[in-house]
């Protein structure tokens, strides 16, 4: 058999672990209880989400763009054989993301690298900040 | 894939990033066992697998490259080192373990090892 849960000889190791699991602060917060998980930023040209997707191929994935948010949707197969250790998640799943700001529909891209999903939302020309000049009369 | 040597797991410059266990599916099939790891981010040649004794230990890191020039607004994922080991049973054929990382899963195969068939010893009479 193949196990991982070797209690009796493995006392060292799981000993870190334990402590580590101890001072991990950032995962107490219930934040990972969503799936997956989402990265946002922005530059000054383009707004950002990534996405640990992995398994799944971009056709797998359901991206829709509606007025006012960004969905991503899709299915974690199953896969066929006896379990003796089941972790990764799997079934359905489905975020959005409220977009509050104007983005260029049109430039939209995503992109799927090892298990990363990346949509680069760019602002639009319009909203960016510009100088108005004011002349005096 | 496979080394068959002793190495550590990365050090050095890759200290400060979290060790995350990476979740892990074990099953078996017909062929054999098969281990599904989800690692995210980690290219191909930013992972590792050792065997050592009776243990495959499982390392990689994810880089997760955002420019610097970014500013996060939400971050709930990030760079880290995953390290997994999965204790491996006399029944498995170590020569013949295949990995292969495909969309940030890593499915390592692990193939029984083929018993001798019984067979019958034929008597010869002289």
């Amino acid at each position: 058999m193949v196990l991982d849960f070797n209690t009796l000889y493995s006392f060292p190791g799981r000993f870190d672990r334990m402590f580590e699991e101890f001072f991990k602060p950032q995962l107490a917060d219930g934040r990972r209880m969503a799936y997956p998980p989402l990265n946002l930023s922005e530059d000054d040209t383009a707004y950002y989400v990534r996405s640990e997707v992995p398994g799944l191929s971009l056709e797998a994935l359901e991206l829709t763009l509606t007025d006012k948010s960004l969905v991503i949707k899709g299915e974690r197969p199953t896969e066929q054989g006896k379990y003796f250790r089941q972790e990764r998640p799997a079934g359905f799943f489905q975020r959005i993301v409220a977009l509050n700001v104007p983005v260029d529909r049109d430039g939209v891209r995503a992109t799927l690298v090892d298990g990363v999903l990346t949509v680069v939302l760019p602002k639009c020309e319009e909203c960016k900040p510009r100088k108005i000049s004011i002349e005096v009369a | 894939m496979t080394e068959q040597n002793t190495a550590q797991p990365v050090k050095g410059e890759a200290k400060s990033l979290p060790r995350v266990s990476p979740a892990t599916d074990i099953l078996e099939r017909e062929d054999g066992f098969y281990i599904y790891m989800d690692i995210p981010g980690v290219r191909r040649e930013d992972l590792k697998i050792d065997i050592n004794e009776n243990e495959l230990v499982v390392t990689g890191r994810a880089m997760q490259g955002a420019a610097d020039k970014e500013s996060f607004l939400e971050v709930q994922f990030g760079p880290g080192e995953y390290i997994r080991a999965v204790s491996l049973s006399d029944l498995v054929d170590r020569e013949h373990i295949k990995a292969t990382l495909k969309d940030g899963v890593l499915v390592v195969h692990l193939p029984r090892l083929e018993k001798a068939a019984p067979r019958r010893i034929p008597i010869q009479t002289s």
